[in-house]
């Protein structure tokens, strides 16, 4: 099995309070994997600590064998990141945000990259648009398509479809599909949109308070926690996690011996 | 795989360090409140100084010595302020305009982040104190030229110095967030009076002066002084600068350095994003 990612053991602490606490994720090649749990859950100090933007307390972290923060930048020119909060680089036009991080990520014909990205996700007609004057899910596509210009192992998206309108985040993920099929690309992805979730990912990571507290295929998370759904599952995490702290902390300890 | 990125790594950097100096070029083009830096504040520096220089030189004995020191120093003194200025900014740009997490997840590295914005510097820093130059020949006869080839290891001097401030000030924004932007500009206010741009250091109170011996940028100065008395170039004062620089840019990479690891140690990525 070839690991486009493997991160073991990863704590993080802010002032008093643990925000990730000892979580393990690995992402094999070309797999799809959704990151996910309620507010608060860590998930994105997490990616942030993939992406070595974060420095983790305790931990290791491999990105297709280049080992952080060591080989941070090698490990970085195989990965892709985009958030829906993102915005674009001020004062530049699509084209030059574009061209400006396929030059970071080192490609050689970013001409041809950057429109191949912009027709995967139906936006050549913005090339030439000033960042200022997208909306928000035009931002969102030019974001994916800058992640995607260097052809990347992993992708790593944030909330990519928050605040999108339906049909912009159908045209998301099936650019996405598009993409992990054609390209071989893995993808990790939060989000807040369950069924997005279970329709893009062959499995999910569910993290409370954390720690992860499952890790398994959509359907077969559902079933575990006695839900239809992933959305069932992620409001019971919810509710306990509010009402009974203590509660979910032992559940995810339960969860995780059984495991 | 080969065919779609760059695998020279010397090829590489120079794709990225050009690419980062491309980025503050079109920021500067859209942004003409930006180019105050490199043309509004040199003709008020030149104006200015060079007012009370020609004040000077009509009404003192010491006078013609004055006016050579205020134009002298006003021109190098566009050098530091322009290299330190050039880079603050470029990186202040970053944190404006929220695309710091942007930079950091790419493959990046710091040095060739500082390089490509140090970079584009080098032509605001030849825009700005071109026209100060200009201005002080054509407004007051004053050719800084005239100075010959001492020129050349003050002005390597005073780039390097402007640069170093200028990661000093990068630090410490990264480690203090946006309320240490001030120092970007505040902090050539300090410089500038304690280095002895316009007079030698002897004209300093007594309990500055230590202040100001221990500053590469004061004995550049003092070089400068001797070339426009016609006393040739001090090596004496460059070798000085020269050792204190180094000192300084061990200093600022030190710094630097540990308030990047601070910065990514706190999560203080979240102020930005």
């Amino acid at each position: 099995m070839e690991y486009v990612l493997r991160a073991s053991g990863l704590v993080k602490d802010y002032k008093r309070t643990r925000a990730v606490d000892g979580i393990d994720i690995e992402v094999l090649k070309g797999e799809r994997v959704g990151l996910l749990g309620p507010n608060g859950a860590g998930k994105t100090t997490t990616l942030m600590m993939l992406l070595g933007a974060i420095l983790p307390e305790e931990g290791s972290i491999e990105i297709c064998g280049h080992r952080l923060p060591g080989g941070r930048s090698e490990g970085m020119q195989l990965v892709g990141f985009s958030a829906g909060y993102m915005p674009l680089a001020e004062r530049l036009r699509v084209s030059e945000f574009l061209r400006m991080y396929g030059e970071l990520y080192g490609v050689v014909d970013v001409e041809a990259r950057m429109q191949a990205g912009l027709e995967r996700f139906r936006i050549p007609q913005l090339a030439e648009a000033m960042g200022t004057q997208l909306s928000s899910g035009q931002r969102t596509l030019v974001g994916i398509v800058k992640a995607t210009l260097h052809r990347p192992r992993l992708l790593v998206l944030d909330e990519p479809t928050a605040s999108l309108d339906p049909d912009v985040a159908l045209r998301v993920r099936m650019g996405l599909q598009d993409l992990c099929q054609s390209e071989g690309t893995a993808l990790l992805i939060t989000s807040h949109n369950m069924v997005e979730i279970e329709r893009l990912c062959e499995r999910v990571i569910f993290l409370s308070r954390g720690r992860v507290i499952a890790n398994d295929a959509p359907r077969a998370i559902a079933s575990q926690f006695e839900s239809d759904d992933l959305e069932g599952v992620f409001l019971h995490l919810a509710q306990i996690g509010s009402d009974q702290p203590e509660r979910a902390e032992r559940g995810a300890q339960e969860t995780d011996h059984s495991a | 795989m080969s065919e779609l990125r760059e695998t020279n790594p010397r090829k590489l950097s120079w794709m990225r360090i050009r690419s980062i100096a491309r980025r503050h070029y079109y920021v500067m083009l859209r942004s003409p409140h930006r180019l105050f830096d490199v043309t509004i504040w040199p003709l008020v520096d030149v104006v200015l100084f060079g007012s009370i220089g020609s004040f000077i030189a009509a009404n003192e004995s010491a006078g013609a010595r004055a006016f050579g020191y205020l134009l002298g120093g006003v021109v190098l003194w566009h050098i530091i302020y322009q290299a330190q200025i050039a880079l603050s900014t470029g990186f202040l740009e970053e944190t404006w305009s929220r695309n710091l997490l942007n930079i950091m997840i790419t493959p990046v590295k710091e040095w060739e982040y500082v390089a490509g914005t140090a970079l584009f510097g080098l032509v605001k820093l030849i825009l700005g104190t071109g026209l100060v130059a200009v201005t002080a020949l054509l407004l007051f006869s004053f050719d800084v030229t005239d100075l010959g080839l001492g020129l050349i290891p003050i002005g390597a001097i005073l780039l390097t110095v402007g640069w170093l401030i200028a990661l000093f000030v990068v630090g410490f924004v990264l480690r203090f967030g946006s309320g240490a932007e001030a120092l970007a500009w505040g902090i050539m206010f300090v410089v500038m009076p304690l280095s002895g741009v316009f007079y030698p250091v002897d004209a300093l109170p007594d309990v500055i002066r230590p202040l100001a011996l221990v500053l590469p940028t004061t004995y550049a100065f003092e070089a400068m002084r001797t070339l426009l008395d016609g006393e040739g170039l001090d090596w004496g004062a460059i070798g000085i600068a020269t050792a204190s620089t180094l000192v300084l840019t061990l200093g600022a990479l030190l710094f630097l350095t540990r308030m990047l690891r601070v910065f990514r140690a706190r999560g203080f990525i979240s102020r930005y994003s």
